[in-house]
């Protein structure tokens, strides 16, 4: 009887996952947008020349991306320019204050600063479903930087927490401009550390999604320089498995910042001062 | 505009995967059916997440195969809508009767094996409980203990792996005749931190997560 029950149970389970559709779009939490980059805004200490404030858009398969510039276009041929890839908010509203302070690094714009959004989050149309998404939004803007003149010896690109999905390939060799210098600040590790954290057993990610990715494996094929940032405290992105993954590193040079007891929200809790310290003393390294 | 670090409370991947959590499902048998009866029951749980709960919705058969001993097979439907065939089977024996003010008990052990769709992994997980249980007239009242063992927990990243996946529950049933109701209170997986990226998952003591489980079934 028990035989049957089964194959009766069994032959009913594959019926359902028949219709399976991909849920990787649940893992993006993007929204809607204002993009009303203002001073008003930001602490004056953060202020901006407004005239620096340039909202771009790019195609990305056929999707819009939306993307904040900070500073002089003719910067990008000549100077440092930070890409910054933003975490897991409705959009690049959320992440005007770290613009603000991004384009205040040493003095007002002495860098050049450039976020986006990913499909779905803000302005930027279409879904973000996964790896393949965010590398043509990720080179999409990276087309622009290079265009306009930017090499790989003056680019830093920052990743904070979901952004380090984007980061990690492009670090190992998915990169129209080389990566050289990175900061992963906050990231996650795997797809299946994510669903294992969650579900307490042994469970790949591919149970519930297509979106395999594997930042330590990434790293372990990135030349270049490392910052890793994180909190000991970080339930979002547990700290234990970051280390894991950010130790796979092998380039040219590792560095991190740990600190007790903080946790995902890092930079509200270390202070700009300290953020900035650690940040700048990287990217002058 | 807002610029504080921003606490999503939205569905994510994340929360959808404590859908495939360790007993995320309810107790189908407390107490064996009568020899030769046929339950076929449909169970909704809702392990918490934030302010709400997720939705996982399961069906089973059972069939008493002999006074003190039911066999159950199921399904997890919610798990098959996210790409992965979720199946469960096992037996209920009757352990000790009930006598007065001392509970009966049951003793359970089964499987629950899941393979994705996608790339055909598969994980086949043993678990085994009792349940001690009260029954006068159509009320059934249970305490229960359970485990999922994880045979595979090497295979977890980074070697955080564990054995044993306990989880405990109390819950009640209405058995009259051809129908069956049933509540349940769970308290999942307390022997480790469950983590979902952002969102908050109600617990015990920082441990674990937790649900209430509902269950409709037929006797014939």
């Amino acid at each position: 009887m028990m035989r049957y029950l089964f194959l009766f149970l069994s032959a009913a389970s594959l019926l359902f996952t028949s219709c399976d559709g991909d849920i990787s779009a649940a893992m993006f939490a993007g929204g809607d947008g204002t993009y009303d980059f203002k001073n008003e805004w930001l602490d004056s200490k953060y202020h901006v020349d407004e005239s620096k404030i340039h909202l771009l858009n790019f195609e990305s398969d056929d999707d819009t991306v939306y993307s904040l510039y900070l500073g002089d276009f003719a910067q990008i041929a000549t100077d440092t320019i930070i890409v910054y890839l933003h975490g897991n908010a409705a959009s690049m509203d959320q992440f005007w204050q770290t613009a603000g302070l991004f384009a205040n690094l040493v003095d007002q714009h002495h860098y050049g600063f450039i976020m986006y959004d990913y499909r779905g989050f803000g302005w930027s149309t279409g879904q973000s479903t996964g790896a393949e998404s965010m590398a043509a939004d990720y080179d999409a803007v990276l087309e622009f930087l290079e265009d306009q003149g930017l090499t790989s010896d003056r680019m830093i690109v920052f990743a904070s927490s979901l952004g380090a999905l984007a980061a990690g390939p492009a670090s190992a060799g998915g990169s129209r401009i080389p990566i050289d210098k990175l900061v992963m600040e906050i990231p996650q590790s795997t797809s299946n550390v994510i669903m294992q954290n969650t579900s307490g057993l042994s469970l790949p990610s591919s149970m519930i999604t297509s979106y395999k990715f594997d930042i330590g494996e990434d790293l372990a094929n990135y030349d270049g320089e490392l910052l890793w940032m994180h909190g000991t405290a970080d339930k979002t992105a547990p700290y234990e498995t970051a280390k894991a993954a950010m130790y796979m590193h092998e380039g040219s040079y590792f560095t991190e910042a740990i600190y007790e007891d903080v946790g995902h929200g890092l930079r509200w809790a270390i202070g700009d001062e300290e953020w900035s310290r650690v940040v700048l003393e990287f990217i002058r390294h | 505009m807002s610029y504080k670090p921003m606490k999503t409370v939205r569905l994510s991947l994340a929360c959808l995967a404590l859908i495939l959590a360790s007993s995320c499902a309810p107790t189908k048998i407390v107490k064996p059916l009568d020899k030769g009866q046929w339950q076929i029951g449909g169970t909704l749980g809702r392990p918490q997440i934030n302010d709400g709960s997720l939705p996982i919705l399961g069906a089973y058969a059972a069939k008493g195969v002999s006074e003190n001993r039911t066999v159950y097979g199921g399904v997890q439907i919610s798990s098959a809508l996210l790409g992965s065939a979720h199946v469960e089977g096992g037996q209920v024996k009757l352990w000790r009767e009930q006598n007065g003010l001392e509970p009966a008990l049951s003793w359970s052990t089964g499987a629950q094996a899941l393979m994705s769709t996608r790339d055909y992994a598969f994980r086949l997980y043993p678990e085994t409980g009792v349940n001690a249980y009260w029954h006068r007239g159509p009320h059934i009242l249970n305490a229960s203990a359970n485990t999922w063992i994880d045979p595979t927990w090497f295979l977890t990243e980074y070697g955080r792996g564990q054995i044993l996946a306990p989880s405990f529950s109390a819950g009640y049933r209405f058995r009259y005749r051809w129908i069956e109701a049933q509540v349940e209170y769970k308290i999942l997986n307390p022997t480790r931190e469950i983590l979902v990226p952002q969102a908050d998952v109600p617990n015990t003591l920082g441990l674990g997560a937790r649900g209430i489980y509902w269950g409709v079934a037929l006797n014939f």
